[in-house]
């Protein structure tokens, strides 16, 4: 997969999901005060995008460090990388 | 927000009357606030009273007091607003529930005493919390702050609930739409439930939007319609993203109910029945 094919699964994987808007979907939203997600929406969040790109991230401790898309978008294209 | 005169404009566009808008405003809220100015004052004493002699918990009896300030309401409103109740014989006495309802307005809240359930606990967000004439009566109801609690505290005051036979109630959607459609809903209501093993009764409320929607003061003469759906037996969504799945569900169902209640399609079993009537 390409870079951007990574970008748009996350995207379109999260929009499906929390029902988002995908204007609203910019790399620099903080997907508390932006998008609207809450605590438990993080765990919906780490199933939906195991489910997506067929691996277990639950246990990763950078998870709780995500704020924004693009932090998504980084943290899933390093384990993209990593799984080859 | 709308001036006065786009609201007049409104209503004449609606044909509905001036004058009885007028009346019914002065009658609802002067009525409701002497309804609650005397359940403060009566509360503590009757209160006190019924924790003496029917040896109930003092939540469940602050729950049940609520419910019927809530009957009291539903009552001062009849003259201008029909309340119609549909499929309560879904619901069985004393079974715990976990009800999941759509947000319109403001007096959501207060339709919920149409059901035949008196023990609610309800699921809130922080803010009701700081109406100081109202946080003291939920606080010793042992309602659940969303916001303001762990996921871990949610759930343990569920389960309390639902041990001594009481139900909970959440608004999915958080807050009050400001289109009347579905908006996205949370996932909290429905992780509860299955962790809880309780089942999952959808709620579908029309006609407060018309009452008082979202940024308006004034009431309006309106049917208020409260339909229970089929109760939802959660032991099948326990796999991991079960929630999500229940969740996707309940949406389904109830915008199809909310539908059909919009396009005036009434139950054609379960039955319904009126609980007060319009002007």
């Amino acid at each position: 997969m390409t870079e951007q094919e990574v970008i748009e699964l996350i995207d379109s994987s999260l929009a499906e999901e929390f029902e988002l808007d995908r204007a609203d979907m910019v790399p620099e939203a903080n997907i508390y005060e932006d998008l609207g997600l809450d605590s438990l929406d993080t765990v919906d969040m780490v199933i939906v995008l195991e489910g997506a790109f067929n691996f277990k991230i639950r246990e990763e401790e950078a998870i709780r460090a995500i704020r924004t898309l693009a932090d998504i978008h980084r943290f899933v294209l390093e384990k993209v990388a990593e799984h080859g | 927000m709308p001036s006065v005169t786009d609201y007049c404009k409104t209503i004449e566009k609606n044909d509905e009357n001036l004058f009885l808008t007028i009346l019914m405003n002065i009658w609802c809220y002067g009525t409701l606030l002497l309804w609650t100015t005397f359940g403060i004052l009566v509360f503590p004493f009757v209160f006190a009273l019924c924790l003496l002699f029917l040896r109930w918990s003092a939540d469940k009896l602050a729950r049940w007091f609520i419910w019927l300030y809530g009957r009291g309401w539903l009552i001062l409103m009849s003259p201008f607003v029909r309340f119609r109740r549909e499929q309560m014989d879904q619901l069985e006495e004393g079974k715990p529930y976990l009800f999941v309802v759509n947000h319109l307005s403001f007096f959501d809240t207060y339709c919920m005493a149409l059901l035949p359930v008196h023990d609610v606990s309800f699921a809130v967000r922080s803010w009701p919390f700081r109406m100081f004439w109202y946080s003291g009566f939920m606080r010793l109801a042992r309602y659940l702050d969303v916001e303001g609690s762990s996921w871990d505290e949610i759930l343990s005051n569920c389960r309390a609930a639902f041990s001594a036979g009481g139900t909970v109630l959440f608004f999915p959607e958080g807050h009050r739409s400001r289109d009347g459609q579905l908006q996205r809903f949370y996932s909290g209501g429905f992780k509860a439930a299955i962790s809880t093993g309780v089942p999952l009764v959808p709620l579908c409320i029309d006609g407060t939007d018309r009452l008082l929607p979202p940024g308006r003061k004034l009431l309006r003469s309106c049917h208020i319609r409260l339909r229970v759906l089929e109760p939802i037996d959660t032991s099948a969504f326990a796999e991991e993203d079960g929630h999500l799945h229940l969740r996707k569900l309940v949406k389904g169902r109830m915008a199809e109910a909310l539908k059909e209640m919009r396009n005036g399609k009434d139950v054609t079993e379960g039955g319904a029945n009126d609980a007060g009537s319009a002007t």
